[in-house]
């Protein structure tokens, strides 16, 4: 019988970008699902430090095969990747309001940015970066907005526990410049 | 003073408004609206002699700096017996001002993480495991226009994923000996003679007819084709007894 890192680390290999949840590695291998984290951090580790150029991921619960950072000029130059899916400043700032306040609604997040938000919060949704979840109980029913796990993968975040911590400047305490405390 | 920055610069009013604090060194918890109105209506005033368009947002919020102004001149009325508490509206500006600041702020951090992840690529599922997986129940398929641009999309990822990377078209290069093997293949065990045409039909374009007449003398200097022309120049050929 082949040891419990060696068989996670051929269906890592199989499955490829859909990954795996720590649940169903558990299931798979008949372990705990703290074996099975421990197994993983350990592979994890083992990817990290040795001479490897591939490591393994986990986001949103997902944990995959990835190329390391360092191999990404080559497969630019291999697959003549120029096309970056770049994500503008307005969708940033959108994303943020939705992934720290959800679930919200579009009249809140306009509230937040001061600017209309009816085609970007389109654009996020063909994307599978947002999603709508129910309805609001306020007046109109409106529809309430959420991160989806697209979200939480395309940054690089295990759950929304691992978003950065939002800089916090409702101190009102002193009266010191808010551009001098921030920088 | 001359304005070096374009509306397009800024993600909306409230970003504007932050960039006027900085520029005037103003102190947000101390705000001077007044200040800020006419550095407000100034700038738009310069993009509209600049012919630009400014979106809505931008005059529904000097609206309400210019209201908040234009009450601060009539005297104040302590009238909260009717219930409703409103909010000052400075204190509701600066609150807007801070919070917008907030996500301003950690947006950058967030499309530095996403830079990140760009980076890192994956690869899509063992194509045979897609075989194994059970068939789709097609009566029981839910899921909104958004499901279904995602995908469209990801169908579309995996089509040009499909296609090889660069296409070469060649000529398949044919020796004499392959021409010598060809024609033993084709008119093997024939006794009656046979005509070069029949070794030109059994030919796909002009460079293989070539080679084919080139392998046609090779068997004959090797004497294992006799060769005969008639008078209307055609080409006999028989198998020898060499």
């Amino acid at each position: 019988m082949p040891d419990l890192s060696a068989l996670l680390e051929g269906l890592l290999f199989l499955v490829g970008e859909e990954g795996l949840a720590l649940t169903q590695i558990a299931q798979l291998l008949d372990i705990t699902v703290i074996e099975a984290q421990q197994l993983l951090e350990d592979l994890i580790a083992s990817y990290q430090q040795g001479s490897h150029g591939v490591e393994i991921v986990g986001y949103g619960d997902r944990y995959k095969f990835v190329s390391k950072a360092f191999i990404h000029p080559l497969a630019q130059k291999l697959f003549d990747l120029d096309r970056q899916r770049a994500l503008s400043h307005s969708a940033l700032e959108t994303l943020a309001i939705i992934a720290y306040k959800q679930p919200i609604t579009r009249a809140e997040i306009e509230e937040i940015r001061g600017v209309s938000c009816d085609v970007m919060l389109r654009k996020l949704m063909a994307r599978g970066l947002v999603e709508e979840r129910t309805r609001s109980k306020a007046a109109g029913r409106p529809i309430l907005y959420g991160v989806t796990e697209e979200f939480l993968d395309v940054f690089k975040l295990a759950s929304l526990t691992d978003l950065p911590q939002l800089p916090d400047y409702h101190d009102n305490s002193d009266n010191e410049d808010l551009y001098e405390r921030s920088l | 003073m001359t304005f070096t920055v374009t509306i397009n610069d800024f993600e909306g009013p409230l970003d504007l408004m932050l960039d006027l604090i900085r520029k005037n060194n103003m102190d947000l918890f101390e705000l001077d609206i007044t200040l800020l109105t006419t550095q407000y209506a100034a700038f738009l005033h310069q993009m509209e002699e600049m012919h630009l368009e400014i979106a809505s947002e931008y005059l529904s919020e000097l609206a309400g700096l210019i209201e908040y102004k234009s009450r601060r001149l009539l005297p104040k009325e302590k009238a909260i017996l009717d219930g409703e508490y409103e909010e000052d509206p400075k204190d509701r500006l600066v609150r807007r001002l801070l919070e917008y600041q907030q996500f301003k702020e950690i947006s950058e951090t967030l499309g530095e993480r996403y830079r990140e992840r760009l980076q890192q690529l994956s690869r899509p599922m063992e194509a045979i495991s897609q075989q194994w997986l059970s068939s789709i129940d097609f009566n029981n398929i839910s899921g909104s226009v958004y499901d279904l641009t995602k995908a469209m999309g990801k169908a579309l990822d995996r089509y040009v994923a499909s296609l090889p990377l660069a296409v070469r078209v060649t000529k398949p290069e044919r020796s004499v000996d392959d021409c010598i093997y060809k024609i033993r293949q084709h008119f093997d065990g024939f006794s009656r003679a046979f005509s070069f045409d029949e070794v030109l039909d059994t030919c796909i374009d002009l460079e293989e007819g070539i080679v084919s007449f080139l392998a046609v003398l090779d068997l004959i200097r090797v004497n294992l084709l006799v060769y005969t022309m008639d008078k209307d120049d055609r080409i006999w050929l028989k198998w020898g007894n060499a």
